[in-house]
């Protein structure tokens, strides 16, 4: 099997109000979940330019997460997961035509009281990318 | 004063670079007393060997981008001897439409061009760079690279004169340049973009609503399009925001939308990257609380071809620059 020793290597864009806090929570909280995340704080989940996705990809990237507040009421900045939300939709579908399998992107919303969704959310994602094995790009 | 050397060396280029470059009018008069052109195969016939035989080059003007091991060759050699290199136009740029052939491997291509192709008549089954006997002469086509490239992964760059082909104004700018350079030897500045930095919707003469929402998406033969307003308010995929304004807004003013043929300006890492951020934050930005998360999935995945589109002359300087096999 593939995954046999693989460790997938994701980069979570998590918000810093709602996913990171979230993160943070589960910090304190003791929760446990798989190392495999590479987290990165953002201002808001529609900060993520759809570039960054791309370039995580490109530089050894398995997976890439982005985190962000509840729609439609959480974001601090009223709209900003909705942005998230829209260039994970299209790009999704750039990454599909360019033979990347959409799967290795996630968005989530997390709220900073979620401590155990994100747990749950990152033994889940990486459990699939351990069953699709690393990215190898050409 | 002694005329500096000029070599214009094509690559995988459609021929309107030349010319554009032809177009300088009586500018190219004067120019015979400034320049020496030592190498320009379009116009006269001159070989590799032409070029290997030369000493040493001021400035090489390379157009097209890299799809033959033959540019490989003629790019590797130019960098040799020029000491200066210009990618001229936005295949040597950015890799031109060619850069779409990224989307299948050298082995799809010539399988697809060569065998199967129903008007295809080869019963021999010969590929390029196999050797093949006509008239009694053997000749050995080029071998396809095994990607698309523009000239900057082949070789360092030191100027870059963006357009499809570059307009009269880039090309007198980049003509004061070398003129300059010829009679008084002031240096080139290196890394240097010639038209700049300007987007297109910065120039651009339609009117633009104070916030833009798209509802639909909707392509140019599909319904009447408003002359005077913004195509991305129209639900109208234009790529201006992420397009440089060298062009004079040429096909806007015919009531079409941009394509991005002059390349993105200088601080765009990828363009579809940078495209998809701005498209999908516009899309029912004034009902978005209203439908769910499914519903506006649906429409932004509404837009046909990505890649294609907002990648349609740049894919192979992209940050991901070819098809990848993960699917």
């Amino acid at each position: 099997m593939k995954s046999n020793g693989f460790e997938p290597r994701i980069i979570a864009f998590l918000c810093r109000w709602c996913a990171y806090a979230g993160a943070d929570l589960a910090g304190v909280s003791r929760l446990e979940y798989p190392p495999n995340i590479v987290p990165i704080l953002m201002p808001c989940s529609g900060r993520v330019d759809a570039q960054y996705v791309l370039l995580a990809f490109k530089n050894g990237a398995d997976g890439v997460l982005i985190g962000g507040c509840h729609t439609p009421n959480d974001c601090h900045y009223i709209s900003g997961n909705y942005k998230a939300l829209k260039r994970y939709a299209l790009l999704r579908k750039y990454l599909k035509d360019i033979g990347i399998n959409p799967r290795r992107l996630r968005i989530e919303w997390i709220s900073a009281t979620e401590g155990q969704k994100f747990a749950r959310v990152i033994e889940e994602f990486t459990n699939e990318l351990k069953k699709l094995g690393p990215l190898k790009l050409r | 004063m002694e005329k500096i050397k000029v070599a214009i060396v094509p690559g995988a280029a459609c021929g309107g670079c030349d010319v554009a470059l032809a177009n300088l009018g009586e500018k190219l008069l004067e120019a015979t007393e400034l320049i020496d052109i030592v190498f320009w195969p379009t116009v006269a016939d001159f070989k590799i060997e032409d070029l290997e035989a030369v000493q040493s080059i001021d400035v090489g003007i390379f157009l097209g981008s890299i799809r033959l091991e033959d540019h490989v060759k003629k790019a590797k050699l130019l960098r040799e001897k020029a000491k200066y290199v210009v990618a001229f136009g936005t295949c040597a740029i950015y890799g031109g439409l060619f850069g779409l052939g990224n989307l299948a491997t050298r082995e799809e291509i010539l399988k697809k061009v060569y065998l199967d192709t129903p008007s295809t008549d080869n019963p021999e089954e010969k590929l390029p760079a196999q050797k093949v006997k006509i008239d009694g002469v053997d000749i050995t086509p080029p071998a396809l690279t095994e990607w698309n490239m523009p000239l900057n992964k082949v070789i360092n760059v030191d100027l870059y004169v963006q357009g499809c082909p570059p307009i009269k104004d880039s090309i007198n700018h980049f003509y004061e340049i070398l003129a300059s350079y010829a009679s008084e030897r002031k240096p080139i500045e290196k890394g240097l973009t010639i038209p700049g930095v300007k987007t297109l919707c910065d120039i651009c003469p339609r009117e633009k609503p104070e916030k833009i929402v798209i509802k639909s998406f909707k392509r140019v033969h599909e319904g009447k399009i408003d002359e005077n307003l913004c195509f991305l308010a129209q639900g109208i995929i234009c790529l201006g925001p992420i397009t440089v304004a060298g062009c004079g807004a040429a096909c806007i003013s015919v009531n079409m939308p941009c394509r991005g043929c002059f390349g993105p300006p200088p601080d765009i890492l990828d363009r579809a990257g940078k495209f998809i951020s701005t498209i999908a934050s516009l899309v029912k930005i004034d009902k978005e609380k209203e439908l769910s998360d499914e519903e506006l999935i649906r429409i932004v995945q509404e837009i046909a071809d990505p890649v294609g589109t907002f990648h349609r002359f740049t894919f192979s300087s992209g940050i991901i620059d070819k098809k990848q096999e993960d699917v």
